[in-house]
């Protein structure tokens, strides 16, 4: 040993010996303790214990051994990590200002009281509009008229649909009634509403036109649901092409009936001189002279009650003559179509009454 | 990771750096990779991803776990890049971020323990993991039966041990005996002194030795 050599006791290098076993002592602890150590024989076992542990520890396989043994967690966080990198890589976009975004920070943390706060702010603001929204039938006045369930039906829908029955509710003052069908198309469907429904209206006037689809009564009462809208044009035209082609006799009376009001119409007017020649039912040719006779009636003397009793077609009783004036080529045209009917109708009623016809028309208009 | 176009540096000086980047020695890198050449980085990366992911694994003992700590760590280290001054070699640097977040994770792990999922134990052969000595090389004494025997106990016992040092400990130990690291490296990776790197290995071998006592 020489001088400067430190001298150490057991008690300084047992602390030691972990830190010998694993070189991590300077040179001088070094020297000195492998100077104990070559005097002493307990450090020596203590050494002895301290080396076999560390090479236990050492000898133990890591835990990075049994769980990537592959290098796949390895490739992998490579991957997360080049992902990260891209990302923030990326310029960040500016925050945009949001309107009421407080609003909904405070409602996505509170959800109950947001979904009661927003059910009672729906109720609130649904009672509060309905004072102020305009209902359909606040212009019409009488009877409510109620549109309901009323689909846009389509031309194809139309030319397949089934007419199952049709409930007509005649109204108290000059508004249409109310009208419901029951059609099938495609699957069943319920329309409900007045003539001014458009599908109403087309329903009702496709009945009319296509003669051979539906029953006759189903007609008649489409007939009977027009007829407060005669003054239409696309309605009138659908009580003419009724007149002209239905091949019910009933049908065409009830057409007639429908025309009453506008008989002093022109076309309506050439439909019925068209009527007197060429239909084969004498009914049919009495009420086209009830209705001519009454056009003419209207035409000169609105004012003057209506002569012709609807209910008595055949035999309407002769009234006052309240013939227009006899220049009118109109007037003149009908006066030879009654003159002609009055003797060659092959119907005895027919030709009884045009000849009251012509006789309620006037003299003047007779010569 | 990202093509060898550098698409954060982007410069024409960059892309002429990028093919010898491999050549290219660590300090050379990490100026590189501050200046914003992100295949710089990445490289930088790869050259010590690898201990750095055993690291984690050894210490958080859970996959999981140690895709975390590897993540943290090298965002940390991209994000801190700019301010590492050469004080010390980058491997310290990278080192001390890395025990950082591992710490970080062992102390919250001891804190909620209810929260954390198993650890991976070595020694649990229902696992699936095989026996110590079954993995070891040919010229290792594999057939002598006792020796198995006390491998396998010593293994129940370190895993038992481990899980009683402190979150300090546990990293002391991990980097002097399993990365062969000298406890002055040790000490500047976490950012204190050689001493108190002693007193950490010295208590933690203190406290295996009483688990392992009776198998020596």
């Amino acid at each position: 040993m020489s001088a400067g050599e430190i001298k150490m006791n057991c008690a300084e290098v047992a602390p030691l010996l972990v830190f010998f076993a694993c070189d991590e002592v300077g040179a001088e602890e070094r020297g000195a303790i492998e100077t104990h150590l070559a005097e002493c024989a307990e450090c020596r076992a203590l050494l002895a214990e301290e080396n076999a542990l560390h090479e236990s520890l050492c000898a133990i396989p890591q835990v990075a051994d049994e769980l990537d043994r592959t290098g796949m967690l390895l490739a992998r966080c490579r991957s997360e990590l080049a992902e990260s990198l891209d990302e923030m890589a990326m310029p960040a976009e500016p925050e945009k200002w949001q309107p009421f975004g407080w609003v909904r920070r405070w409602m996505a943390l509170r959800p109950g009281w947001s979904a009661a706060g927003l059910l009672a702010a729906g109720a609130i603001l649904g009672v509060q509009l309905l004072q102020w929204l305009p209902t359909e039938n606040s212009n019409i006045k009488g009877t409510a008229m109620k549109v309901s369930a009323a689909p846009a039906l389509s031309d194809e829908q139309l030319a397949k649909m089934a007419v199952g029955s049709i409930n007509f509710a005649p109204s108290v003052d000059s508004a249409p009634g109310t009208v419901q069908l029951q059609i099938s198309a495609e699957q069943p469907v319920t329309l409900s509403g007045n003539l001014d429904d458009n599908d109403v209206r087309r329903v009702l006037t496709y009945v009319v036109r296509n003669s051979d689809r539906f029953d006759a009564g189903v007609r008649i009462d489409c007939l009977d649901a027009l007829k407060a809208r005669a003054h239409d044009g696309e309605i009138r035209a659908a009580l003419l092409d009724a007149i002209g082609h239905d091949q019910n006799p009933a049908v065409r009376m009830k057409a007639l009936e429908a025309l009453r009001e506008v008989a002093g119409e022109k076309d309506v007017r050439e439909a019925l001189l068209d009527r007197l020649n060429i239909d084969s039912n004498p009914g049919v040719r009495v009420e086209a002279v009830n209705l001519l006779v009454r056009s003419l009636e209207v035409e000169s003397a609105p004012q003057v009650a209506m002569q012709v009793d609807s209910d008595m077609p055949m035999l309407a009783p002769v009234a006052p003559s309240a013939a227009p004036p006899s220049s009118d080529p109109s007037v003149r045209r009908i006066v030879r179509a009654l003159e002609d009917l009055q003797h060659s109708d092959p119907n005895r009623y027919v030709r009884l009454r045009s000849a009251a016809a012509l006789r309620q028309i006037g003299p003047s208009e007779v010569q | 990771m990202a093509d060898n176009t550098g698409r954060s540096g982007g410069t024409d000086a960059v892309l002429a750096t990028v093919t010898s980047l491999p050549e290219l020695d660590e300090r050379s890198l990490v100026i590189e990779a501050q200046a914003g050449n992100r295949t710089a980085f990445e490289e930088l990366v790869r050259r010590f991803d690898r201990d750095v992911l055993r690291l984690a694994m050894n210490l958080m003992k859970r996959p999981e776990d140690a895709r975390d700590v590897y993540q943290e760590a090298f965002l940390k280290v991209y994000r801190n890049l700019h301010r590492f001054r050469f004080e010390c070699s980058f491997y310290t640097w990278l080192y001390r971020i890395v025990t950082n977040v591992c710490l970080d994770h062992l102390r919250r792990r001891q804190a909620r323990p209810e929260d954390q999922a198993p650890e991976v134990h070595m020694n649990r052969q229902d696992e699936g993991t095989r026996d110590f000595f079954e993995i070891q090389r040919e010229h290792r004494p594999t057939l002598d039966p006792e020796r198995r025997l006390m491998g396998l106990e010593i293994r129940t016992k370190l895993a038992r041990a481990m899980e009683r040092l402190s979150p300090r400990e546990r990293v002391v130990f991990e980097m002097k005996h399993y990365q062969g690291l000298k406890l002055r490296a040790i000490g500047d990776a976490l950012g204190t002194t050689e001493e108190t790197v002693k007193n950490s290995l010295f208590r933690a071998t203190r406290k295996l030795r009483q688990e392992l006592g009776e198998l020596r």
